[in-house]
């Protein structure tokens, strides 16, 4: 049918080439090589990355912006620079696959190190320290310790670090961690893309799909205030997650040596505390000894 | 039986079966006064904080932008799939092969992750626009490969033997023709693309899934978002069929019979 590929060949061809010439300028920014500290101070934007779907750390709020812990933080880090905000929310996927290339300046993302995100990222200082905790049906009295998970279908966040933790093999990259205990015996691990289908399956009765779904306090407390279906199991007590600023490994030297200096400073004048308390209604800010550590290149 | 109007009776068959499904997602015991004042920003009637689209908004101008790059890759596609000569007709089965044998999901990160590494660093909307068009481009051409081989050869030869130039022949002879085959299963794709379009989200585009997902999360009431995004997908793709319709019909009016009064 040459009939039809010449005639249309041409113009078409054209066409669509006009369109990607076009577009290219204005849907793409070249990666920048520079150091990521001279950018930031250059430009007068740091561009923060954070998931929208974490509340009360980062999520949609009704006015249609980011709100939460995160998002404050990242303001008021963005300040003490005196440079302007910029934040995008992908998938956590995209996040934590690393290999920015520049298109990210900084991730205050609630992000708990371990070993394989080591490998991406340099971990600059925790801000924010966060129990992990079971949550049942209101009325299921049959665990109240953390023993009581053995033998039961727990639901978790699929590829988290509380997933890990379940499975055992949580490795954590954290300077100073302390070794991790698992006081459970063998249970059944059902991860979940999201905590939401996770907590729909909890609803329809202990057992069922589920017995209870393993998730950080800070988060857990917002579900249980609103949805009073569920309890958190107040006497299980498991590992302990941190929220860790992270960079891109291994990119900018005095950028890291910068943000572990502003962090620090937000520490010390209160205002991490004040956000803290702000969004949880506790203060989650770590104790200092394991906060001010620069991971290793 | 017939007394009343097909018209009529078509309404009552869809008013029974949407009957059906309220009275199902009833027993779901669902909050959907959250769902209101969400509306406005699922479908995008205002913009974001940062001035960007979002919403049904920002799915249709990603599904309208990637049909119309996509309806060029296809034909061009469809062109080589044709040739005899083996650059184009290599490239074109190459690609196709790819783009439909391959996850969508990795030809978003290819573009969104994978372009960085090499020196490019894209844009959400770009990549999310770019990934859409390669991906539907590719299913696309086979349905235009299909509609251009519908029309037997017998029709060109006609054209020929009028002395008509190529252009006009393929203008006025075949294309109109083979529209008949591709229009349906391209309103098909089209709808396929509007929901497909969720997909880009990863990447932090604000569309309907994304924000009825952050939605869900926040007020913890996942199935009540999910529906109000479904109520905006199903009545956006309600409009597609209706237009499929039309065309379809005036598309068709040389192969209906006339029917004495």
């Amino acid at each position: 049918m040459p009939v039809l590929a010449m005639t249309l060949r041409g113009t078409i061809r054209s066409v669509a080439t006009g369109m990607a010439l076009s577009l290219l300028p204005t849907f793409c920014l070249p990666a920048l090589a520079g150091e990521t500290l001279d950018r930031v101070t250059k430009s007068g934007v740091l561009r923060e990355v954070l998931v929208n779907d974490y509340p009360p750390f980062s999520f949609i709020n009704e006015n249609s912006e980011i709100a939460g812990f995160d998002i404050d933080l990242s303001q008021a880090f963005a300040a003490k620079l005196g440079v302007k905000l910029v934040s995008d929310s992908p998938d956590w996927s995209v996040i934590v696959a690393g290999h920015w290339k520049g298109r990210w300046d900084i991730c205050i993302c609630s992000m708990t190190p371990t070993a394989p995100r080591a490998q991406v990222f340099d971990f600059i200082a925790a801000y924010s320290q966060d129990p992990t905790v079971v949550v049942v049906n209101k009325d299921n009295d049959s665990i109240k310790s953390a023993a009581d998970i053995t033998g039961r279908k727990i639901g978790v966040g699929l590829g988290s670090s509380e997933q890990d933790y379940l499975e055992r093999h949580f490795v954590s990259a954290e300077p100073g961690a302390k070794p991790v205990v698992y006081p459970f015996g063998d249970l059944t691990v059902v991860p979940y893309q999201g905590e939401d289908i996770a907590f729909l399956d909890l609803a329809l009765g202990t057992g069922k799909r589920l017995d209870g779904v393993f998730t950080a306090y800070s988060t857990a407390k917002g579900r249980v205030e609103k949805d009073s279906r569920f309890k958190i199991v107040t006497g299980a007590h498991f590992f302990r997650t941190s929220s860790w600023v992270s960079v891109e490994k291994g990119v900018d030297p005095e950028w890291n040596a910068k943000v572990a200096q502003v962090i620090e400073d937000l520490k010390k004048d209160g205002t991490i505390r004040r956000i803290s308390l702000k969004w949880l209604g506790y203060d989650s800010t770590p104790a200092d000894e394991a906060t001010t550590t620069t991971s290793s290149q | 039986m017939s007394r009343i109007p097909f018209r009529y009776r078509l309404y009552g068959v869809w008013a029974f079966l949407l009957l059906l499904f309220v009275g199902f997602f009833y027993t779901f015991d669902l909050d959907l006064g959250l769902i209101v004042g969400r509306v406005p920003s699922l479908l995008g009637l205002t913009l974001t904080r940062t001035g960007a689209l979002q919403g049904a908004a920002l799915t249709l101008f990603l599904s309208i932008s990637s049909m119309a790059i996509s309806t060029v890759l296809a034909f061009l596609t469809a062109m080589g799939r044709l040739s005899r000569r083996a650059l184009p007709y290599g490239v074109a089965t190459f690609y196709t092969s790819f783009f439909r044998g391959t996850p969508f999901l990795l030809q978003i990160l290819l573009i969104y992750v994978g372009l960085p590494q090499v020196g490019v660093v894209p844009s959400a909307l770009f990549a999310g626009i770019a990934a859409l068009s390669l991906n539907g481009g590719a299913y696309f051409s086979e349905t235009i490969r299909a509609g251009l081989l519908s029309v037997p050869v017998g029709q060109r030869e006609a054209g020929m033997s009028l002395g008509l130039p190529r252009h006009v022949i393929f203008r006025k002879i075949v294309l109109p023709q083979a529209m008949r085959v591709i229009l349906p299963p391209a309103a098909s794709q089209f709808i396929s693309l509007l929901k497909d379009s969720s997909l880009v989200s990863i990447m932090g585009l604000w569309e309907i899934m994304y924000l009825s997902q952050a939605y869900g999360k926040t007020t913890y009431h996942f199935m009540e978002m999910l529906l109000a995004a479904s109520a905006i997908y199903w009545a956006m793709s309600l409009v597609v069929e209706v237009l499929q319709f039309r065309i379809e019909t005036s598309l068709a009016r040389g192969f209906q019979r006339l029917r004495s009064a």
